[in-house]
């Protein structure tokens, strides 16, 4: 049984490259999340490949079923011995999931480093490029830079068994070489509930627009958002305000006027907002507030904008030349695996993006409190998109003219 | 001018071992030019100097050399750089002079006092800062409940410039201090007798002599000026104010991938603002000069009678002690403790120890934390041993060698370490020899030691200087070989300097931050670069206890020292 589904999988593998080849124009709209959960996207890719005939066990991922193919995966990564990870989730946020991962596959030593994100890119490339001991598995929310990397051919192909769970939009396969998106990160406005009056927070962007514009007297100096030029999350985030909010330049300089404090981390951002030295924070990544939110529920408010919320996955993948691939796939498996994801969701707060992830923080819950109104930016080559220079300088000079800065 | 004739004549004597001078020589230049060399290799090139693609490529220099905010950022860099001689030079020397010389109360108590801005980590100094005196900090608040508002801005150019100042006042106290211990004391004594007030002392005989201690300490100043980073990102970006080094950071995300040909091109840029300021002290003090005010040693000098100006003096100290050590301090402290804190928090309620037992659950941190122990007690006496044998390279040795050596220690130093860091990283991973010393506390322990190269040298040398060539020359004259009249006689009498020295490389590598970043992985994790990592996804819990820690650490250092009876300085 167990080497069936990982055969049965391998084809799908096969026929899922195939079709992803084929579709991945169509990935600028982004699909909605959902679809691609349902069993039949993945019995045509099987009745595609015509390879084995999908056991209903394989689809319902039932957990015996799930262990059985490990096991063999284990065997092949116990001489392997460890896997090493370069991650941007810090160890704090990861701990429920090194911790679950220890316990489950003692024999696999997991060596996790948490980095951020453009020390995780100097380091992994750098040494990628002088074949000495790198990272096995990569995951970092900078998605751009990760589908840099995958456009540069570091990073490797591998199908995971638990990738059907994923929404379209969270898988990037091209022949030769696969990314997951593993959790849906909302942009949400945070504010210092004790300093904003409940009737002043605004729901969506032109209501922001508005309230920077009526309170500047209250919010003048007391306004932050991430950096678009030193922050490269910063600058994802606003190259999809553009596309999906036409008055954006007018927030800019709403913001301009409001002498908005720009920062590159987030938690500069967080500790000022609960301070109260800032008063409402635009773009501050959802998942770093849910823990805040239960520590100091007077301080911190949250919400979702109602007209779009654009939501940013961290991108895993093997790296090419990993030297321990299956210890690399273990982990990554693991990463994706229903049982991983809940930890996610339950622990870590991540919102992962596997549909039927349980817990407080998941990307399906988001998906049915904001229906289409939530935009994922899905992993693709679109978002290499976000580093084209001449786009990116272009941005940056309008962005500077709009706050009144230039 | 007494040690002119002896010395020269020692210097005769003592040439008798060039060869291993020269390889010193060479293993420094090695070392320090490496890495620069990479770097200017990288700034003339389209792309990562390891990629196939790459090709030379005068773009990177066009594009930064071309870029207003790039000049602007400069200007402004120089400003501060500037401004922090300006300050921090002259309050460092009346520090040291009072601390030397004068009857000041409780002077036991303050010497150590007086050098603990330096073994602070800039950044958390800097959020420290926000914490207690920023718009919405502790003392902001209580402040604002009694006069209506807050009349200060903790963001922005003036601000920057006094902390950055006041901050680096320790650089100043330490190498004029030294000097002045050893100035000697009987043409003080002479300007006493025919009734010169304290003041005049100071500034017309004391200074004077000490000019080349005060000429390096203004050049070490302006060069940590534009190496500045961590108090620019915290209390200069929410002003929109840019330096250099924060223009550098910038470039690492400006186009998505870290840019390292614009990176190389701003790195370098530093380091060539920086050499004419080698060249130029260099020139000023000329050679003799550097021996001439060591001497007198032995001679007890009566502490200056302050009278009432005792009192204002130590307001004036502890005052600056005040400001750069305890509120910065405090703010960690409280934040540490604190689930939150700012408007409208009432602290007594959100106490918690929660961040402290928070450090236990992570390996990495307690590895961390051990980590930098070994590697500051360990390390640090490595590094000792290494700069000693430098400074017994240049000691008593008239030659072109000793310029050369002088002028590259300084290197390292002018590197920004977002940029230095990397070079290391570069220089292992692409050196096949270096390869197997990846993953170890080796790797760390290297690049540490070439930063605080300059920093440790100086130190060593001024203990060297100190001692009198008439021992030396006894011991040659009797026929003992060089080598021996090191290791038998010049070692010994400064074995008390080099504790000390020891003691303060132990406290550099403790507080050292930026360098550490790309050369740890799992098992050679330091504090500092922990700090980093954490930085930007925001445990600002974790990284408060961390710093405590760390400071507690220092504290400790400094409390065995004491005890001890070593000697911070001398």
């Amino acid at each position: 049984m167990a080497l069936n589904r990982r055969r049965i999988l391998h084809g799908a593998s096969m026929g899922g490259l195939l079709l992803a080849a084929v579709g991945c124009g169509d990935e600028a709209a982004p699909a909605k999340p959902g679809d691609a959960s349902k069993p039949g996207a993945n019995t045509e890719v099987n009745s595609a490949t015509g390879k084995g005939t999908p056991t209903v066990a394989a689809f319902t991922g039932a957990p015996l079923e799930i262990k059985a193919s490990d096991k063999e995966l284990l065997e092949a990564a116990k001489p392997e011995g460890k896997v090493l990870v370069y991650s941007t989730t810090d160890s704090a946020s990861a701990k429920p999931l090194i911790a679950d991962f220890n316990a489950r596959y003692p024999e696999i030593k997991l060596d996790y480093q948490d980095l951020n994100s453009t020390d995780l890119f100097n380091k992994f490339t750098a040494e990628t490029a002088a074949g000495t001991e790198t990272a096995d598995v990569l995951w970092s929310s900078a998605m751009d830079q990760q589908m840099k990397m995958m456009q540069d051919g570091l990073g490797g192909s591998y199908q995971s068994p638990e990738a059907d769970k994923l929404p379209q939009w969270a898988r990037y396969q091209e022949p030769g070489k696969t990314a997951w998106g593993t959790t849906l990160e909302p942009f949400a406005f945070v504010y210092n509930k004790k300093l904003l009056p409940a009737d002043a927070v605004p729901k969506d962007h032109t209501a922001l627009i508005k309230l920077l514009t009526d309170k500047t007297d209250l919010l003048k100096g007391k306004v932050t958002c991430y950096d678009p030029e030193k922050s490269g999350t910063g600058y994802l985030a606003n190259s999809r305000d553009v596309t999906n909010f036409p008055a954006f330049w007018d927030l800019a300089a709403a913001l301009g006027k409001a002498d908005v404090k720009l920062y590159t981390s987030t938690g500069t951002m967080i500790e000022k907002i609960q301070s109260g030295e800032h008063i409402f924070g635009f773009n501050i990544i959802g998942s770093y507030i849910l823990p805040k939110l239960k520590t100091d529920a007077e301080t911190f408010g949250m919400v979702f904008p109602q007209d779009y919320t654009i939501g940013f996955s961290r991108v895993a993948f093997i790296a090419k030349k990993s030297k321990r691939p299956n210890s690399a796939k273990l982990f990554l498996d693991h990463l994706l695996s229903k049982r991983g994801q809940d930890i996610l969701a339950k622990q870590s707060l991540l919102y992962p993006s596997r549909t039927d992830a349980e817990g407080e923080a998941t990307a399906s819950g988001l998906q049915k409190e904001l229906g289409d109104k939530l935009k994922p930016i899905p992993v693709s080559n679109q978002v290499l998109d976000a580093l084209d220079q001449t786009k990116r300088l272009a941005f940056v000079e309008k962005w500077q003219k709009a706050l009144g800065r230039s | 001018m007494m040690a002119t004739i002896p010395a020269t004549l020692a210097r005769n004597r003592m040439r008798k071992l060039p060869s291993g001078r020269y390889a010193v020589v060479a293993i420094v230049a090695i070392l320090v030019l490496s890495p620069l060399l990479l770097i200017a290799y990288q700034s003339a090139l389209n792309g990562p100097f390891f990629a196939e693609s790459s090709r030379l490529d005068s773009g990177a220099w066009q594009y930064v050399l071309g870029a207003r905010q790039f000049w602007r950022a400069f200007g402004t860099s120089a400003v501060v750089a500037t401004g922090m001689v300006g300050i921090g030079v002259p309050f460092g020397a009346v520090l040291a002079f009072i601390m030397v010389r004068t009857d000041i109360p409780g002077r036991r108590i303050l010497e150590p006092a007086v050098l603990i801005p330096i073994f602070l980590s800039p950044i958390v100094t800097a959020f420290g800062y926000v914490v207690a005196i920023g718009p919405v900090g502790f003392i902001s608040l209580w402040v604002k409940s009694i006069v209506g508002s807050v009349p200060w801005n903790v963001y922005g150019l003036p601000s920057l410039i006094v902390i950055a100042a006041l901050t680096h006042v320790p650089h100043t106290y330490l190498y004029v201090s030294t000097a002045l211990r050893s100035v000697n004391p009987e043409l003080e004594e002479a300007a006493r007798t025919l009734g010169a007030p304290p003041w005049r002392v100071a500034l017309d005989i004391s200074l004077p002599l000490v000019r080349p201690a005060l000429l390096f300490s203004a050049s070490l100043t302006f060069l940590l000026g534009f190496e500045l980073f961590g108090l620019p990102l915290v209390l200069g970006d929410p002003a929109g104010l840019l330096v250099l080094t924060t223009y550098l950071f910038k470039l690492t995300t400006l186009l998505g991938v870290p840019s390292y040909q614009m990176m190389a091109v701003v790195a370098l840029s530093i380091v060539v603002v920086t050499l004419p300021l080698v060249i130029i002290q260099r020139h000023l003090l000329g050679q003799a000069s550097r021996f001439a005010t060591i001497r007198g040693r032995g001679l007890a000098l009566r502490p200056l009678k302050l009278g009432r100006w005792r009192w204002v003096a130590l307001t004036i100290v502890m005052a600056w002690l005040l400001l750069t050590v305890a509120v910065p301090l405090a703010g960690i402290l409280l934040r540490s403790v604190v689930k939150g804190w700012g408007e409208g928090v009432s602290l007594s309620r959100v106490l918690t120890l929660d961040h402290f037992r928070g450090l236990a659950d992570y390996p990495n941190l307690i590895r961390g934390i051990v980590n930098t122990i070994a590697l500051g007690v360990i390390g640090g006496a490595v590094s000792v041993a290494c700069y000693l044998v430098v400074g017994l390279t240049q000691h008593r040795w008239a030659s072109r060698g000793v310029a050369v050596l002088d002028f590259m220690v300084l290197i390292p130093r002018a590197i920004p370490g977002l940029v230095g860091g990397l070079a290391f990283l570069w220089l292992i991973l692409f050196i096949p020899a270096l390869r197997p010393l990846r993953d170890s506390m080796i790797a760390v322990w290297m690049a540490y030691s070439t930063v605080w190269l300059a920093y440790g040298l100086r130190l060593i040398s001024t203990a060297l200087l100190q001692v009198g060539p008439e021992l030396e020359e006894a011991a040659q004259t009797a026929g003992a070989s060089p080598m021996r009249v090191r290791w038998e006689i010049t070692i010994p009498l400064v074995r008390l300097g080099l504790i000390g020295s020891w003691l303060l490389i132990f406290m550099m590598f403790v507080r050292e931050y930026s360098t550490g970043v790309y050369l740890f992985g799992a098992g050679t994790e330091v504090i500092g670069s922990l700090i980093v990592s954490l930085w930007g996804a925001g445990g600002l819990d974790l990284i408060a206890a961390l710093s405590v820690v760390s400071v507690a650490i220092v504290s400790v250092a400094l409390a065995t020292a004491l005890r001890l009876g070593v000697r911070l300085h001398d």
